[in-house]
């Protein structure tokens, strides 16, 4: 090989090796039947899997972060989908602001937001709710649904719309037959992306929740501090492994939906 | 008394100072197919948005059956729209695209079947109703808008140049099985488009447009031979024109004399005064041409170019102060370049309109 | 017509207003709350509302009058909240020493009913002016004392802007430690981003669509797992270190977690994401003929690189540098599970103050500086990349 092409190729294995490695070298230490967080793996076992389902601070987490994922996915996903419907009409000097505000959340760092809810939430006793929980991470979830359900607004062909009112489709059966039906992809990859925010998000947690409101990540973050323990390699693969169901769920959502729309 | 179907009464639409429909008056023939023509961006579009409702008009009234439409939405409208790019819809098959006018009225399930199989059996599509749009060719889109913008039986059909997307051989069978529809079911039917020879060949009427102002509306013949303004000669076909001033009349001749004072011989019209300008316009294909002068209208030209254009010779000739095109048939002999020759315009095939 | 415009508008409207109130409630809100919290000093106001009414007409010179002396009475008989009249004299203590005692002496003076209505037979310090001037001062419901403690500024007893005396804050320092690694973050990010991008747009089928995942599948990955995979790659037995001293490169466990090093590396890989979608979501508009075409002129291929594809995606290294150093500034988790004490970002600070000492006042002034510092950044990366375009790296 030529040096011109040497280069090159060893840097893009280094990097490759950089991002990759350490999502790699997590997996399978989920499986070690050692008390520690370490290579070499002694033996493979599935006690911290185990681990996770009957310890009950594990087992609360993982149904504390389900019911706020969930809560999460719904909220985030009707608010944004609906405000990105609506934000279609273009209105000078307010549907663009108003656009601009929805992302917002995504730029302002979870510290800021952490404390100016943690003193809103005193006064509303939101603190250590799982409402509070849910709405703070729909917060930070919406401008995530808001841009991929626009996207895939603004793919859509608009005469398609214009066509089904010509065809006898008022406001409603347009919405429900044409653009939902064909904004779905958006919608979809909007509520996975909603449910991932909140299932990874610890800041908000630990300004916000009470003990009765740990989630997963925020158990994660307490045993990485203090006993870090295999079982949080355990998680990491549950984690991994949802989010490759949930994007290979929207892949296939979305081939079926497909045809020119994509 | 011809019977309206839809009439538009001072309609305008405004973008800002931009009039790009301007005062708009319009009567549509019940059962008439009717091309509106006009270069790019002369608000043929516009038009058809503000019949099917898609747009509001900022002035004037539509009619429909006499009644105004104005504030009907476009649901309500009744009328099949075509679109350019077909607007199907990706996510449902041929038959449910064909169907959803149907469902939308609220037609039974029996009934909605049977209406679908004989529209797709109409633009011969029976065989592809479980396919995708994605899966059609251009003109098998094509006729499934078709078929779906006629299924609902509406007693109107707005088309937006409907063919533009397609080659030429199958615009050309399109275009034919167009007709040939528009002829079986008595529809009315509104057809935007900048191809001025699909105009010529389907319609009934065509009605020209400039910057948002009908230049001309007649039947196609009318419209050829004998345009209203000097923008109508120029955009229908290929013309040549010759500035001059009447200079008399003689029976139902008038003398036109041109601007290089030679003296022509036209069909006389109503209202030409003497002295007033004119120009005068005869087609290329009119243009006769002789080695000898020819008895009147004949004038020396000299041949600058004759280019071979498969079904005819193309003449540019130069003469009387101008340049002139004529069209000559394939046997005709092929003069050579600089070749002189008397042009000869008939006084019939002369027509005479205001500069 | 006007009527079927309004329609369509009222169903905008309606499809909007629900999230417009949400983010006007939950997120736009608590941040005004925060700046307001940021500049409001209510410790002292709070507790004595009657000494507030009297203390308005004095002149801050002559000896307390009267009814200033027994509206502080009535107030500290009135006050029960134990926690907030010791917030009060903290408050006031801070402005004037020897408050703590004056005021426990005081209070337990007041608790006695034959106490009043005049304090100097309590203690002769209540006749001296400055103790009331601070009060008057204190109670003030507006203050810009913990914005400019949040910059380690504060006022002497003149009103004068002054630096605080050393050793007793250190928010610069911090502020510019965030500065410093997320600048350094950015900087690695950059240096093996820029190329990294280059090679994907230069490469095309599989290899392309390698190093393409190998950006997207970390983005995707929870943040707490790739922190925690760093922890086991770093970590003194962990695999790196395992490496090295198998291969006898080193002799002992180099320290790489629990520092400065930990911190960089993480964050790198957990930011490098950023930092390569902008620039090749740029490099693959610039035509591919560009340099053959400068080779073809006669332009060596690194001058060919530097005058021509180098300007072209500039765009895409500023916007990607940009979006690498506000997300770095605003790092909490990251630092604090692969930092040491010495590493600590300004967000963990807000945090301390916020869920540890619930000192809203100065994490909100804290909070407001991280904010205006973050959104200054984000117009500016906005202006470069077009608007809503942050939604383009999804
Ligand atoms: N929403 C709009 N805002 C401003 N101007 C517009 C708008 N829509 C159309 N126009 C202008 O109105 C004029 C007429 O447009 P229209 O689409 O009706 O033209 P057209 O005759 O259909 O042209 P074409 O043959 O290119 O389709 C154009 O000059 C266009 O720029
Ligand atoms: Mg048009």
């Amino acid at each position: 090989m030529r040096p011109g092409k040497l280069i090159p190729a060893v840097f893009g294995l280094l990097a490759v090796s950089f991002l990759l490695l350490p999502l790699l070298v997590i997996l399978p230490l989920a499986f070690t039947s050692s008390l520690f967080l370490i290579y070499p793996i002694p033996s493979f076992s599935l006690r911290w899997f185990d681990v996770l389902v009957t310890n009950p601070v594990w087992r609360a987490a993982i149904v504390n972060s389900l019911i706020i994922g969930i809560g999460t996915t719904i909220l985030s996903t009707v608010l944004g989908g609906l405000a990105s419907l609506g934000l279609r009409e273009k209105l000078r000097f307010v549907s663009a602001p108003l656009s601009t505000l929805f992302l917002l959340p995504m730029v302002v760092p979870a510290v800021v937001l952490g404390v100016g809810l943690q003193i809103l939430y005193a006064r509303f006793g939101l603190s250590s709710t799982y409402l509070g929980m849910i709405i703070a991470h729909t917060v930070i979830a919406i401008p995530l649904v808001m841009v991929s359900v626009t996207n895939s607004l603004q793919g859509m062909d608009s005469r398609l719309e214009l066509a089904a009112a010509s065809l006898g489709a008022g406001p409603a059966a347009t919405l429900l037959h044409v653009t939902l039906p064909l904004a779905m992809p958006g919608i979809l990859t909007g509520a996975v992306l909603a449910f991932a925010v909140s299932l990874d998000e610890v800041v908000l947690n630990i300004f916000l929740a009470g003990p009765g409101q740990r989630t997963i990540a925020r158990q994660m973050f307490a045993e990485l501090r203090d006993n870090i323990s295999p079982a949080i390699a355990a998680a990491a693969f549950l984690f991994i492994a949802g989010t490759i169901v949930l994007m290979a769920l929207v892949l296939l959502m979305r081939r079926r939906v497909g045809g020119t729309a994509s | 008394m011809a019977d309206f179907h839809i009439r538009l009464d001072g309609v305008t639409k405004t973008y800002g100072s931009l009039r790009v429909v301007d005062n708009l008056r319009l009567d549509i023939i019940r059962g008439e197919f009717l091309s509106l023509l006009g270069p790019s961006g002369s608000g043929k579009t516009t038009i058809l948005m503000m019949l099917a409702g898609f747009q509001d008009a900022s002035e004037g009234t539509i009619y429909v059956d006499g009644n105004m439409i104005n504030d009907i939405p476009s649901h309500k409208r009744n009328m099949g729209v075509v679109f350019q790019s077909y607007a199907l819809f990706p996510h449902m098959s041929v038959a449910q695209n064909v169907a959803f006018p149907l469902k939308m009225r609220g037609f039974g399930r029996s009934d909605i079947r049977e209406r679908v199989e004989r529209a797709l059996d109409m633009v011969q599509l029976s065989t592809m109703k479980d396919r995708k749009p994605s899966q059609l060719s251009g003109g098998q889109q094509q006729r499934v808008a078709l078929a779906r913008a006629l299924v609902f039986e509406p007693g109107v059909v707005l088309m937006d140049e409907p063919l533009g997307a397609l080659d030429k051989q199958l615009r050309e069978q399109m275009q034919l099985d167009i007709r040939e529809l528009h002829a079986r079911l008595g529809l009315t039917i509104v057809f935007v488009t900048h191809d001025q020879s699909e105009a010529l060949t389907m319609s009934d009427r065509i009605a020209v447009f400039n910057k948002g102002r009908i230049e001309q509306i007649d039947t196609p013949r009318m419209i050829y031979d004998h345009p209203a303004t000097r923008f109508v000669a120029e955009f229908i076909g290929e013309t040549n024109l010759m500035e001059g001033e009447i200079a008399g009349r003689e029976g139902d001749e008038a003398m036109v004399r041109l601007s290089d004072g030679c003296m022509m011989r036209v069909r006389a019209r109503d209202g030409l005064e003497r002295g007033a300008k004119v120009l005068v316009t005869i087609r290329p294909e009119k243009v006769e041409l002789s080695d000898p002068p020819a008895a009147a209208n004949s004038f020396p030209v000299t041949v600058s170019d004759t280019i071979y254009q498969g079904d005819h010779f193309r003449v540019q000739l130069q003469g009387a102060g101008q340049r002139f095109i004529a069209r000559r048939d394939r046997r005709a002999a092929e003069w050579p370049q600089g070749a002189r020759l008397h042009a000869t315009f008939a006084a019939d095939d002369c027509w005479v309109i205001a500069p | 017509m006007m009527a079927r415009l309004w329609n369509r508008r009222t169903r905008a409207f309606l499809l909007v207003m629900p999230m417009a109130l949400f983010i006007a409630v939950f997120f736009v809100w608590p941040l005004v709350i925060m700046v307001k919290q940021s500049v409001s000093d209510t410790a002292v106001l709070q507790i004595l509302p009657r000494t507030a009414d009297e203390v308005a007409g004095w002149d801050r010179a002559s000896p307390p009058s009267e009814a200033m002396q027994a509206a502080l009475i009535a107030d500290l008989r009135a006050a029960t909240d134990e926690k907030a009249v010791g917030d009060m004299v903290r408050r006031l203590n801070s402005a004037q020493s020897g408050f703590r005692t004056l005021m426990s002496k005081t209070i337990s003076a007041v608790a006695k009913p034959e106490t009043g209505p005049l304090l100097a037979p309590v203690d002769k310090r209540w006749m001296q002016p400055p103790y009331w001037i601070a009060i008057a001062d204190a109670l003030e419901p507006r203050t810009d004392r913990y914005l400019l403690a949040a910059v380690d500024l504060e006022r002497d007893a003149t009103g004068d802007i002054t630096q605080m005396p050393e050793g007793s804050s250190a928010n610069r320092l911090i502020f510019g430690r965030t500065f410093w690694i997320a600048g350094l973050v950015t900087l690695f990010c950059v240096l093996i981003g820029y190329p990294y991008a280059l090679l994907i747009a230069a490469s095309t089928g599989t290899t392309r669509a390698i190093l393409l995942a190998a950006v997207l599948l970390p983005l995707w990955t929870s943040l707490l797992v790739r922190t925690a995979a760093w922890f086991i790659l770093l970590q003194e037995q962990g695999l790196i270190n395992g490496f090295l001293l198998s291969t006898g490169v080193i002799a002992s466990p180099l320290a790489l977690i629990f520092n400065r090093t930990g911190v960089v590396i993480a964050m790198t890989h957990v930011l490098l994401p950023l930092m390569v979608l902008p620039i090749y979501s740029v490099l693959v508009t610039i035509p591919t003929n560009l340099m053959p075409a400068a080779t073809s002129l006669g332009a060596h291929p690194l001058r060919a690189f530097v005058h021509v594809m180098l300007p072209l995606s500039l765009r895409g290294v500023v916007s990607g540098m940009l979006l690498v150093f506000m997300t770095a500034v605003g790092y909490y988790i990251t630092p604090a599970l692969v930092g040491g004490a010495g590493d600590q970002m300004i967000s963990a600070i807000i945090a301390f103050y916020s869920t540890q000492t619930a000192n809203w006042s100065m994490a909100s002034a804290l909070g407001m500086v991280l904010l205006a510092i973050t959104l200054v950044l984000y117009v500016v990366y906005a202006q470069l990349s077009g608007r809503n375009s942050i939604g383009g790296r999804m």
